[in-house]
């Protein structure tokens, strides 16, 4: 009954607070934000791509030989270059016919500023030269490959002595490396989520004392049914946010390139399909444990500075628990591993690279139960201090000419 | 403590560091009555009065509240305006009311409707669904106190409900009080306006330096001072004041006095057949505020200062 009463109270509380906070133009751009993140990182990646881009568009690798041997030695270089996947492979190799001096027609192309070449082969191809600048080891090396699969196939005259039927195998399958980046995303994922969304919880009792509405609260309702309703309330702005987003984010499989998104599919979590509800319910606990905390610290706060000033040693304390975490995520079963489980503020992070590395599902009861019980130790606590820091005598005895003429007055 | 009594408090002791600001507060509230707590600034009744709703703690002594030990398990019976008046500026008056008293317990759509009534009733329907930050401070005050009984509390405690309204919104919230006690509530207020109490109060607690020092009906408390007579001689007004008791004091052409305490009609006897004759004669009962004074005394009001 009590209990219930409680939770109501919480709730009406919680009601106002997301009204309050989502019933507005700030929250918009507060939704938006990471539009103007994910803009800047576009902008950057686009510029950083495009000089990177530009500069290998311009790179060269270069055969001097007779026109009979180019077919050869293009079809080869074709088959080569099958070898290597991903953005980074050899330059783009040019066939140049051979002129009367071949060294100086090499050391022209390497001094050619119409292209960057990089290496020059010239020479029989049983004997071949290869003219190379200082920091293009590879490209030397893939000019010396060339002309010995050239020569190789030309001996058996262009026929494939093998062909490979090449078949896929295990997909889905869950591997060590995969739990192990699962578990490192799982935390990334938690922490980044709190750090975005936890620190508003530092000023949320800001508009209560300014506005002066704590007394009208304070007298209706339990302090710690404030402070629940206003974390329940903030959460609420911050699932939606959540929501929001993991649906775009959802969308995103269907626009990478099939390459990353195979990468993708060998993250796999031990606890299987459950994960992402645990993910879900870790988030929920580490922003409210972490809220917790700095709802109750910014509570005392006596002014906006005071609140301004709290926001280093929060964003600090983020990520030394991250830190902290992180090194349970990469180290299961290690005992710094089991104290950052173990450790309230820390734990929902760590128990979301458990869920990764692990199959059993007991520890999440447990956990949770453990993150519940300090949830509610940190707001009780917290409405403690405040109550006893805030919430004192009510009229200042006056000291004032003034107020002592108000007091006459008033008596007269 | 009996069913009569709404609130009841007994020894009530709260430190604020060195300082005792409530030094042993006792006091009985019945039910359907308006209960003041006078007393000057810093006497201890905003502190009284938090203890007795269990905003603050106190250090010593016992309270109960709607027949609860715990303050707090009869909040939803109880209305409530602190001294420091407080809304969320951005809210609707409609919406702030109904908020109030969804604290309390009160649905959300039955304190809209009700909103909406009291606001009708209070001369601000015109501003239901305009947001507090509009309206000025008096409306907003009054805001506040139709939230506070918007879910017809039982008991409404209300901390120095006059101060920063005009007389006109003074006189709206004496009316107001008034109905909540004609509708079956207990109204405890606190103030240091005797006006207000003189007209108001069925019974009142006065409170100094954390103590109370007296408890009573108005009268009562006016009764502590004895009467004091208007009398305008019909002849010799200049020497009738040696017939008068040693306070006469003259006041142009009548002398002021304290009423005996065997009575004035001997004196007055006695002024007839010396020939001074009567042209006028008035007894005053002295008001609260004198009462007030005396109650309280010079050194609490200076060190209220």
């Amino acid at each position: 009954m009590k209990f219930g009463r409680m939770l109501r109270q919480a709730l009406t509380v919680a009601r106002r607070d997301f009204t309050a906070t989502v019933m507005t133009p700030t929250f918009l751009l507060f939704l938006l934000s990471p539009l103007l993140m994910i803009g800047f990182a576009l902008v950057g990646s686009m510029t950083a791509s495009s000089a990177a881009g530009g500069g290998e568009a311009r790179e060269r690798i270069v055969v001097i030989a007779a026109p009979d041997k180019a077919a050869a030695i293009a079809a080869t270089d074709r088959q080569l270059r099958k070898l290597v996947a991903g953005p980074r492979s050899w330059a783009t190799l040019q066939i140049e016919g051979a002129g009367d001096d071949l060294e100086a027609q090499a050391r022209a192309l390497l001094a050619s500023s119409q292209y960057d070449v990089t290496a020059v082969l010239y020479g029989p191809l049983e004997r071949p030269t290869i003219l190379r600048r200082p920091s293009n080891y590879s490209d030397g090396n893939y000019l010396a490959q060339l002309a010995e699969h050239t020569l190789r196939a030309g001996a058996r005259g262009g026929a494939e002595l093998s062909r490979a039927e090449i078949r896929i195998a295990g997909a889905g399958q869950a591997t060590g490396g995969g739990r192990s980046q699962a578990a490192f995303f799982a935390t990334l994922g938690v922490f980044f989520l709190t750090l975005m969304l936890s620190g508003q919880a530092v000023g949320a009792m800001a508009e209560e004392r300014s506005n002066k509405v704590i007394e009208v609260l304070a007298a209706a309702v339990p302090l710690e049914s404030v402070f629940f309703g206003k974390l329940i309330g903030a959460f609420g702005s911050a699932l939606l946010f959540v929501c929001f987003w993991g649906t775009l984010l959802a969308q995103l499989p269907r626009f990478v390139p099939a390459n990353i998104a195979a990468e993708l599919g060998n993250l796999s979590a031990a606890v299987g399909p459950i994960f992402p509800l645990l993910f879900v319910v870790y988030f929920t606990m580490a922003y409210m444990l972490q809220s917790a905390v700095f709802l109750g610290v910014g509570s005392l706060a006596g002014t906006q500075r005071e609140i301004q000033m709290l926001s280093l040693p929060i964003t600090i304390f983020q990520f030394a628990m991250f830190g902290f975490a992180s090194y349970a995520a990469s180290h299961p079963g290690n005992w710094l591993a089991l104290a950052a489980e173990i450790f309230p503020f820390s734990s929902p992070l760590a128990m979301a690279a458990h869920a990764a590395n692990s199959p059993a599902l007991w520890p999440h009861v447990l956990a949770l139960a453990w993150q519940i019980l300090w949830v509610a130790i940190t707001v009780t606590v917290a409405a403690r201090l405040f109550r006893r820091g805030v919430l004192k005598s009510g009229s200042p005895k006056r000291k004032r000419q003034g107020d002592r003429r108000t007091i006459d007055i008033a008596v007269s | 403590m009996s069913s009569d009594l709404a609130v009841s408090a007994n020894g009530l002791v709260k430190r604020f560091g060195d300082r005792r600001a409530v030094d042993g507060v006792s006091i009985a509230v019945p039910k359907g009555l308006i209960y003041g707590v006078l007393g000057p600034n810093g006497a201890g009744k905003t502190t009284t009065l938090r203890m007795l709703l269990g905003i603050i703690e106190p250090d010593q002594g016992e309270r109960m509240l709607l027949g609860h030990d715990a303050p707090r398990d009869a909040s939803d019976r109880v209305g409530y305006l602190p001294e420091e008046r407080g809304l969320y500026p951005n809210m609707k008056c409609r919406e702030a009311i109904a908020f109030m008293g969804a604290l309390r317990g009160l649905p959300w759509s039955i304190g809209r409707k009700r909103a909406g009534d009291l606001l009708e009733q209070a001369g601000l329907g015109h501003a239901a669904d305009d947001k507090i930050r509009k309206l000025s401070k008096g409306m907003a005050q009054l805001v506040q106190l139709l939230g506070s009984v918007v879910h017809e509390p039982e008991l409404l405690v209300l901390d120095e409900p006059f101060s920063g309204l005009d007389p006109v919104n003074q006189e709206r919230l004496e009316k107001l009080i008034r109905g909540q006690r004609d509708r079956g509530a207990t109204i405890l207020f606190s103030t240091h306006v005797m006006a207000h109490a003189e007209r108001l109060c069925d019974r009142l607690s006065i409170i100094a330096g954390g103590v109370v020092k007296f408890e009573g009906t108005v009268n009562e408390a006016r009764a502590l001072l004895p009467l004091k007579a208007h009398y305008t001689p019909h002849h010799h007004v200049e020497t009738a004041g040696a017939l008068l008791p040693a306070d006469a004091e003259r006041e142009n052409g009548s002398w002021r006095f304290t009423v005996p305490s065997e009575g004035i009609e001997a004196l007055l006897v006695r002024l007839i057949d010396a020939g001074y004759g009567i042209s006028g004669l008035s007894i005053e009962r002295p008001g609260l505020h004198d009462a007030f004074v005396k109650i309280v005394g010079p050194e609490a009001l200076e060190q209220a200062a």
